[in-house]
């Protein structure tokens, strides 16, 4: 076809459209989190001790962990879906957070429990039904994410896929987190790392095949 | 040369002209694409083969039309399709790597076409900032057309090493381009 016809073709059918908004799509997202948790709340997931459970530092270390990865993930997803900006001095800050978070998470722990029994700590059986529902809760957030990175316009499509996987991983964490009876740091810091590796990376993988524009 | 202070004029009339069309404005857009097609080509002529030019700027104009929602009316609007074009040049550039070997166009290279030249010398520029074993086999099998194993009894380097050496090479290649492009 000639360029010229195809400039005819395009404006021919033009039709008003409604501008991209950041703030709509992080609203949007807002009300799904809050959807999400309510219905998982609803079917009467939370852990029967939370007043008790409310008390230990390290209940409140994974949620906000997970609370803030999943909003700084999502932020730096929704920004770089515009053609101009890019994911990786968000990315950069996320990896610090990580890291602060485990740093920190080491030293509630070496606080409360010493190093012994780290086998009978970790409680494979009990880990591996977290992980499955952790990757489950992140499900929703993950079409969220790739719908609108589908509908924008990223340039750097690795980064924003790295940013939306671990926004829905952390997402998905953080509504687990009500429902998870464990508030050992070492059982956190290996079965969410477990459930947010698996779903960063298959999110990554397939939002980055589906964001191509 | 384009004056730096009508080049501005130009992108200011381009974001209003953008802003219309998303309000629906065909005669706006019309215009819009038609001045866009002139400068996206001068664009692609600099970093395409020309044979490969009227494609990419299809390609971008298509681009344009699709994510015109993502051009927000309060910022310029330059950066917004500059942004879309060495995307859709990088996807170009990715694509052609993922092709096993594909024999360049005969124009390249022709000595009475500047742009070619231009387009010629610049990647011969890229080139010489590899390791020469990814420029030699890259050479050989992107440029002159080799196939692999070809390339691999030519540079004496071993089918897989080959294969790793255009591999990494364009990787670094793309890197470069996109490191130039953020220091511009």
């Amino acid at each position: 076809m000639r360029i010229e016809s195809l400039v005819e073709r395009l404006s021919a059918d033009l039709r008003p459209i409604r501008p991209r908004s950041i703030l709509r799509e992080a609203a949007v997202l807002f009300i799904l989190g809050l959807v999400e948790l309510a219905a998982f709340l609803a079917m009467g997931f939370m852990r029967p001790d939370m007043p008790v459970a409310m008390a230990a530092p390290s209940f409140w270390w994974k949620l906000a962990s997970t609370g803030l990865i999943a909003v700084l993930g999502a932020g730096v997803a929704i920004i770089s879906i515009d053609p101009v900006r890019s994911p990786r001095a968000g990315l950069r800050w996320m990896l610090a957070c990580v890291a602060v978070i485990i740093a920190s998470g080491w030293l509630i722990d070496a606080a409360h429990y010493g190093l012994s029994d780290l086998i009978t700590r970790l409680d494979w059986a009990h880990g591996v039904q977290c992980v499955w529902k952790m990757v489950a809760l992140s499900i929703p957030p993950a079409i969220a994410f790739t719908t609108l990175i589908r509908l924008g316009a990223p340039t750097d499509r690795a980064g924003t896929a790295l940013a939306a996987g671990l926004a829905s991983a952390a997402w998905g964490a953080f509504v687990f987190v009500f429902a998870c009876p464990s508030d050992d740091p070492l059982y956190i810091a290996v079965w969410y790392t477990v459930g947010c590796g698996i779903v960063t990376a298959m999110s990554r993988a397939a939002m980055l095949k589906l964001s191509r524009w | 040369m384009v004056n730096p202070r009508a080049a501005a004029t130009l992108e200011v009339d381009w974001g209003s002209m953008m802003a219309s069309a998303q309000d629906g404005n065909a005669d706006a857009y019309r215009r819009l694409l038609a001045e866009l097609t002139p400068w996206l080509r001068q664009y692609y002529l600099r970093r395409l083969p020309a044979a490969a030019t009227d494609d990419a700027v299809q390609d971008v104009l298509l681009a344009i039309h699709e994510k015109r929602h993502t051009y927000d009316r309060s910022r310029p609007f330059g950066p917004w399709l500059a942004a879309i074009a060495r995307y859709k040049w990088i996807d170009r550039l990715r694509s052609r790597k993922r092709e096993a070997s594909e024999p360049l166009n005969e124009n390249l290279g022709m000595p009475d076409h500047e742009d070619t030249v231009v387009a010629q010398s610049t990647f011969r520029r890229l080139l010489a900032s590899l390791k020469p074993a990814q420029a030699e086999v890259i050479r050989l099998v992107k440029i002159e057309g080799y196939s692999i194993e070809e390339a691999s009894k030519s540079s004496g380097q071993s089918v897989s090493l080959v294969k790793v050496n255009i591999h990494r090479g364009i990787n670094r290649l793309t890197s470069a381009i996109r490191k130039a492009h953020d220091a511009d």
